[in-house]
This record gives structure tokens, sequence and C-alpha cells, in this order.
């Protein structure tokens, strides 16, 4: 069975079976081009879809999903989701009334481009980043593009779908000077190849590492902290849960009671845009079919609104954000599409550290306590200028405390998708907690 | 999945298309997940995996595609695909002539589970998590306690153009307790989590009570817990999960993924003393029901143990077939991957530092500050430069060779390769626990392990 067919078959066991249904379906294409000494040493080329089913049977919901398509597959699917959802003791589940989405193409011929071309920038990009002497070992120059169609059906009348994708550049090397060695990595990110350049990536990848080699150690203590775009994201990523309106409703969120209420400077704001010419993850509508808006989750500094599908928002009685997500080997959840932090009037560095990576964020950060700890690499700022690199410190303290002493926010915007989807500029914190030698 | 003329066309085929090595892998999942909260089932889930992977050598070249469609009309397409997009000659030479003749083999269950999943309903798993919920509960300040619970049942079959057909069946559980503790100084978590290569006897083999008042205690510990004290300090790593430092500042450095580069710290250093003579690392693919446990790898070869690490010296790697092509080393039965989306690559299985002769309380003895790491989260490693960190879930403040009021926010931070060097004195209590590992092939299940040890320094990143 094709995709379609498997969830035209689903639709059916459902209404036969009186149970109310949702398929989502994904079908997704990968190609990879790893160079490697001048030569292209790995590439991976993919097909893949799956579906998977969301059921509710007297307010109860339940999941399964499938790769393989046939009957049987589907009717064993269909009866883990009914079984699923028959141990849930909540009873306020339900679909959203549905309608048609139409379809959408977000990608167009984005990623058209003749086989050797995109051969080309891979080997490109690694010969580039060599091209310092600085570089010792690359560890993976490669061009990766992705494009994937996501539909959506259900018994209550939703229908639709969207194609989308991208494509990327990444390089990753070994750099030493000395006795100094740092590993380092750069990525770009494009929903069109036209806006990829091996040799500007791999010129990043140079200057990025290049400014750590001779880091010193840094001596404990409180600095001003100059949060790279990178850097902030990642910081960021592990606590964007906080604005989950399902953690809300799970008690896990220490924002709950704080809706209205200030928690970040003033001249903090953040927020979600769905819709934004350069994003990564731009969608027109959620996993539930809830057409998507830009949503501000902190408006200088107060908290205005959190994520949600039409089911947190229903119990919390908000009204729903198109937020929903799921794969479709997931559970509904909600998530952000491309968050980010509003440039603001200007970061001048002065005296501070300038953090340039963090690593270990997912184990170093705890969303629900708000307190982190973790690695961080980085430039010493001394009288406005960055005065030598340093090494082997961590950054540690409670998100929430760091939001209240966002000092500044730089104007550019720089996107990522490493931690999430999303763009950041640099963003100054005074007093950050710096643990070194 | 594939029949043995499928195979034996597709791997003709592809050596014909001029490919030096040939393999098709397939797999079939069924995975069951299971999420409460204050033993309300949140969401329950259930879903079948399947696919395929291609994978071609062409000297030291790989190409690989993966597909969920499984006909034998697709696989051969995906062959030529794959064969397209190499490029180059683009002629047949007659190389795919003659039988393949596989020498089959099916696993001999030495991991089965005695419980097997269906033999049990939904509600008795949460009969059982729901003891683990009472026990998690252990004062008033545990708030909510969340529970999950994993089952894997995964049935891989890997052919190649040298004649390996081999099946393997893998079933793993697990579960996971959370507890969240609240009071005015904020909330904490405590977190455990068994899972073994077993089917429902997990529920006996680690006891839900025991590990949910572990985890209950955890998150009450941290609620009274000060900011860790900051700087180069000695540090005592308790055992089992402790060993997460050296599988990231370590056991990632001699994966020839990052050998055969040269991309690790460690590269061409086989015979050399790279460690203190307390050390000897074994990763053991063979463990019976060990988590990161499996009779074959993902490219066919049959699992074993490997020393890595002997009193300090470097004496083996952990080799895949590719790393095994580039740098000549003996395979050691480690390539694997998450799943059929991933090609295999060099991969720790059971990853541990075998029992020391030093007693636990001698480690404390005459650490005038350090930090007891009692509990580790997890952590991060650049292998080329051994920079790692991990993060410290259970902490006390060492004083005077005595164990004295818990800490937070530890953050353990140093280079693979000088810590290694500084592990002073190894205790007896040799454990394992399990985690998930991320890398180039994907998230694969591992343990980790250790008995207690002392570290003479390590940077300790906090707030105090």
């Amino acid at each position: 069975m094709t995709l379609q067919e498997a969830q035209t078959y689903l639709l059916e066991r459902a209404r036969e079976r009186g149970v109310e249904l949702e398929v989502l379906s994904s079908g997704s294409r990968e190609l990879t081009l790893r160079a490697r000494e001048e030569q292209l040493e790995e590439i991976t080329a993919a097909e893949r879809g799956g579906l998977g089913v969301r059921v509710v049977t007297e307010g109860r919901t339940g999941y399964a999903y499938s790769e393989e398509l046939t009957p049987e597959a589907l009717d064993w699917m269909l009866d883990e989701a009914v079984e699923n959802a028959k141990l849930q003791s909540e009873t306020d589940g339900f679909l959203p009334a549905g309608r048609s989405l139409g379809r959408h193409d977000l990608l167009g011929e984005g990623l058209s481009a003749p086989l050797d071309e995109k051969k080309q920038m891979a080997l490109e990009l690694e010969r580039a980043s060599k091209s310092d002497p600085r570089v010792q070992q690359i560890g993976a120059a490669a061009y990766s593009e992705r494009e994937y169609q996501t539909e959506i059906a259900s018994t209550k009348g939703a229908a639709g779908g969207y194609r989308s994708g991208y494509a990327y550049l990444m390089t990753s090397a070994v750099m030493a000077a000395g006795t100094s060695v740092k590993q380092g990595w750069e990525v770009k990110v494009a929903r069109e190849i036209a806006a990829l350049d091996p040799a500007s990536t791999a010129q990043e990848f140079i200057r990025k590492t290049g400014r750590l080699l001779g880091a010193r150690e840094l001596s404990s203590g409180r600095y001003t902290a100059y949060f790279e775009p990178q850097a902030f994201l990642a910081l960021l990523a592990p606590f964007i849960s906080l604005w989950s309106g399902k953690w809300v409703l799970e008690g896990k969120s220490r924002l709950a009671d704080k809706l209205g209420q200030r928690v970040a400077s003033a001249v903090f704001s953040l927020y979600d845009d769905p819709d934004h010419p350069q994003g990564l993850m731009n969608a027109p509508f959620d996993a539930e079919g809830t057409p998507t808006r830009k949503v501000h989750l902190l408006r200088e500094g107060v908290v205005e609104s959190f994520m949600h599908n039409t089911f947190t928002a229903r119990k919390l009685g908000h009204e729903p954000s198109g937020h929903a997500a799921r794969s479709y080997k997931g559970v509904l959840d909600v998530a952000p599409h491309n968050l980010i932090v509003a440039p603001g009037a200007g970061v001048r560095l002065e005296d501070g550290v300038l953090v340039t990576d963090l690593m270990g964020v997912h184990a170093g950060a705890k969303p629900i306590s708000g307190d982190f700890s973790l690695q961080a690499l980085g430039l010493k700022i001394e009288g406005g200028e960055a005065a030598y690199p340093v090494e082997n410190f961590t950054i540690s303290g409670n998100f929430f405390e760091l939001l209240e002493r966002v000092v500044a926010v730089g104007s550019e915007l720089e996107w990522s998708v490493l931690y999430l989807a999303g763009a950041s500029p640099t963003v100054e914190v005074a007093e950050v907690a710096f643990a070194g030698a | 999945m594939f029949n043995e003329s499928t195979a034996e066309k597709l791997l003709r085929r592809a050596r014909e298309l001029g490919a030096d090595f040939a393999e098709v892998y397939a797999e079939r999942w069924k995975k069951r997940n299971l999420r409460l909260l204050d033993l309300a089932v949140q969401e329950a889930s259930s879903g079948i995996e399947r696919g395929a992977g291609v994978r071609l050598f062409f000297g030291t070249q790989v190409v690989y595609a993966y597909t969920n469609d499984l006909s034998e009309a697709n696989l051969l397409e995906v062959t030529e695909t794959l064969a397209r997009l190499k490029g180059g000659k683009g002629q047949v030479d007659a190389r795919g002539a003659g039988g393949l003749d596989f020498r089959r083999s099916e696993p001999r269950g030495l991991h089965a589970p005695q419980v097997a999943l269906d033999e049990r309903d939904k509600r008795w798993r949460i009969e059982r998590l729901a003891e683990a919920d009472a026990a998690a509960r252990v004062g008033p300040e545990i708030k909510k306690v969340e529970l999950r619970l994993l089952e894997w049942d995964q049935e891989i079959l890997v052919a190649n153009s040298e004649g390996v057909w081999n099946r393997d069946r893998r079933v793993r559980t697990r579960y996971v307790v959370t507890a969240i503790a609240e009071n005015e100084a904020g909330m904490q978590t405590g977190f455990e989590g068994p899972g073994l290569g077993v089917g429902l006897e997990l529920f006996d083999l680690a006891p839900p009570a025991e590990y949910g008042r572990r985890a209950g205690e955890q998150a009450r510990t941290l609620l009274g817990a000060k900011p860790a004290p900051a700087g180069p300090m000695p540090v005592v790593i308790g055992n089992a999960f402790g060993g997460v430092i050296f599988h990231e500042a370590l056991g990632h450095l001699l994966e020839t993924t990052a050998v055969a580069r040269k991309t690790s710290v460690l590269t061409d250093k086989l015979g050399e003393k790279i460690a203190s003579d307390v050390v000897t690392y074994v990763d053991d693919g063979t463990l019976p029901h060990a988590w990161g446990s499996s009779e074959y790898d993902d490219e066919g070869a049959p699992t074993e143990r490997t020393v890595l690490i002997e009193k300090g010296v470097l004496k083996s790697y952990m080799v895949d077939r590719w790393g095994s092509l580039m740098t000549g080393y003996r395979p050691t039965g480690s390539g694997r991957r998450q799943d059929y989306t991933f090609a295999p690559t060099s991969r720790m299985r059971n990853t541990f530092i075998e029992a020391g002769g030093a007693s636990i309380e001698s480690l404390f003895e005459g650490v005038e500050l350090g930090l007891y790491a009692k509990k580790m989260g997890g952590g991060q490693v650049k292998p080329g430069s051994g920079e790692y960190n991990f993060a410290v879930q259970e902490g006390y403040v060492i004083r005077n060779g005595r164990v004295e009021e818990p800490v937070k926010g530890a953050m353990l931070v140093g280079k693979g390769p000088e810590s290694i060097q500084r592990i002073a004195a190894v205790a007896a209590d040799q454990k394992n626990a399990p985690g998930m590992c991320g890398s180039l092939s994907g998230a694969v299940p591992v343990e980790v392990g250790q008995p207690h040890l002392l570290i003479s320094e390590i940077v300790v990143g906090g707030e105090g």
C-alpha cells in the first residue's frame, strides 16, 4: 500500500469501529555526501515513510504507528491504539473539528541542482576547510539535503498536507597550534541550495575555531557573559519546555502561574514565528491542523503566552496557539516552529567573557528547577576587545535569574537548527558565575 | 524481511557494478511505550518499525541507502541508484560470478527473555509500575512521580558478499522513574532507570519499589542541596553510572570512527601507557542480558569481550568493518547502528573499568576538600581534543575524609587523556548501568560501569 492508501484504509476501519481517528503520515527523502581527502568517502541516499494514528474513544486517547503498510500491520496498529486508549483514566480527550487544510509547497525547486554540483559542494567544503595550516584533520565535511511531505487526515474532516525541506553544509575538524588542540564545527542550513556557499562556511569554521587556539585557564568568578547567538540558543533550548502547555498542565513548569507577569529583563523578548522568510521550520498548520501564527512567549520580559495544542488549550482555558507537535512515531506534544530572540538595540563588548560554545546541554541543564551548569568555550574580553581565548571552565546558575540579568540584546539575528530551530542575536548577561582554575 | 535469492541477486549485482563489498541489512521492531504521571496513563503507544539498508564499499568509499520498501524490485533499484550516485566507471565487470553459498547462522538465544513481552497484559505493567510510584513518595516533598516503560523487540538479518547470513533478535525492557520534589527552595528531580536485555522479568530483576525509593530520596536530597564548590579538586566518583565519565572521555576516543580519521587524541597509541596502572578498561558485548549486549553486531559479526586498556596500557580499539579496512586492526564485533536509517560505525557495547583492590573508605581518606559524585548525569566529549563535561546528578562535599552536605549543579570538566592518568585508586564494587549513547550511527543502548574510584584532580564547575 502507499501512504495515501494506508491513510484511507485506516479512516475506513476507524469509522466501522466507531472510533475517532487522526492519521499523520510522513514521507521523506535524504541525500548526504561526505567528503574526505578529496574523495566522497560516504554517500547516503534514502527514502522512508510511515504513519501514526491518534485514536479517541469515549474521551480516551491512544497511539500507534507503523512503517509496514500491509493490512495486517495496519489492523494490528488500530487494535493496539484502541487498547492503549482504554488504559487512560483521562476522559476529556477529543479530536479537534477538522477542515480542508489545502496542499502547500514550501520548498519549490529549492533543492533542485544536478548531483555533480552537490558533490562538488562537499568536495569544495573539505578543500576550503583545510586551507589553513592549523587545520589538522577533517572529521567530516558534508553536503546534506532533506525533503519531506507531511499529511494529516481525521474522521473529523481534517485533510491536508505540505512539502518542505532544507539543505545544509557541515564541516567539523581539529585545529592545532603548538600544544593547543581544538575541535570545532560549522553548519549552514538553508531552504535553497543557492544560499549555501562552501568557501564561506569553511572560512567561518576556521575563524570560529582558530580564535580559540592557545586558550588559557579562566579564574573562577562572576563576569559579564556575552553569549554569541549559537551559544545562547544552546542555553535556551532545554528551557523552552517551561512554555509548554503540556508542562504547565502537568505541573512541571515554574512559569505556570506567571502569565502576564514580568519574569525577565524588559529588554528581552522571545517569540515563535512559523512564517518567517528565513524560517527553516515554517509550517502553515500544526500537527492537529490548527493554523499557525506568530506568538510571543515573552514580550519585554512579561510572559505573554504558552505553547498549546487543542487539548492543553482547552484544559487551561486558553486559545490553541498552533503548537501541536507529533511525529508519526510520537505522541501529541507541543513545540515551537522558529523560535526567535527579538533583536534589540545592540551589544557593546566591554569587560567579561564572550561565550562562543556550550557543551553538555542535554545533561547540564535542568528545566524543572531552572538550574544549569555547562562547559563553555570563549574569549576573555578586556577593554572592549578579545584579549585571549579561555577553556576548561563552566558557567552555572539558574535560568530564571539569568533572564532577569539580561542587560542588552544585539541587533543581528543568526539562525541555527542545532539545538533548536530558531534565531538569536548576541545576548549580554550580567554577573554570571564562571568556574575555572 | 528478504529471502536468500533476493539477497544473492542484490549482492551479485552490487559486485557487478564494481563494489568490493556489499551488505544488505533488514530489521523489524515492535516497540511499546507507556508514560504515567501520578499513576494516570498520559500516553500509551505501540509501533512497528521496518526497513532495510544496503551498503556498498568501493575501496574505502562507502555508499549507503535505506528504505522501508523491502520488495525485491525496490532493493535492486536501490542498489542501482547507489552505484549511480557513486558515479565513476559505469561499466560492469565479471566479479559477480559464482554462487554465494551463505553460511547461515541463527542466534543461540543467549539473551532471550524469560517472560516474553506478550505474556502479560498492559494492566499488569501498570500494577508493577505502581510499586515504583508508591516507593518514590518518600515524604511530603515528593509532589509528582513520572514513570516510563519502554519495550523493544528487534529482529535483524544481515547478509553480505562474503557469505555472511546472520539473524539476531534483541529484546530489551527498561523503565524510568522520575520523582519531582518541591518546597519553598524550588523544584528538584530524582531519577532511576534500570534496563536490561530481558523481557518483563525486568520487574523482578530490578524491583520497582527499590528504584522508586532511590529516585524519591535523590529528589528530596537535592532540595536541601547547596550550590557545588568550584575549582580543581579531588573527586570520588560512584560506581555503576559513574562510568559515564570514561565512556565519554575515553571510550569514544577508542572507536575507529575517530581513530581511522585521526581525529582522536588516542590515535596510533597501541601498546602505549595511556592511563594510570590501576585502570583496566573493557568493552564486552557478550555479558548475558546486559542492556548493550547482542549475539551479533549490526554487521553480522559475533560480539566479543574486548580488553581496551590493561593496567594502563592500550591493548585494542573498538573496530568495525570500515575501521578495520582503514587501520588494519582486527574487527572486534563493534559495528552498531540505531536502526536501518544509519550505516553502522564502531560503537561501545558494555564498557567498564574493572574492579580494583582499594576499599571504598580509603578513597575518601586524605581528601581535605573534594567532591563525591555519587550519581552521574550525562555528558559529552570532543574526541579531537578530549575535552569532556558531565553533570553530577547527586553530589556531596568531602571534607577531611568525610562525606558531608549534598550539593547541586556540579559539572565535571576536563580532558580525558589527562583524567585517566589521574585515577589514583579503584575500589572493588564494579557495577554497570544502562544508558543511550548518541554518535554518528545514532543512539544505541550501552552499559557504562566502574567501581568507586578516586581522581586526584578535576575541575568542578559550580556556583559556590
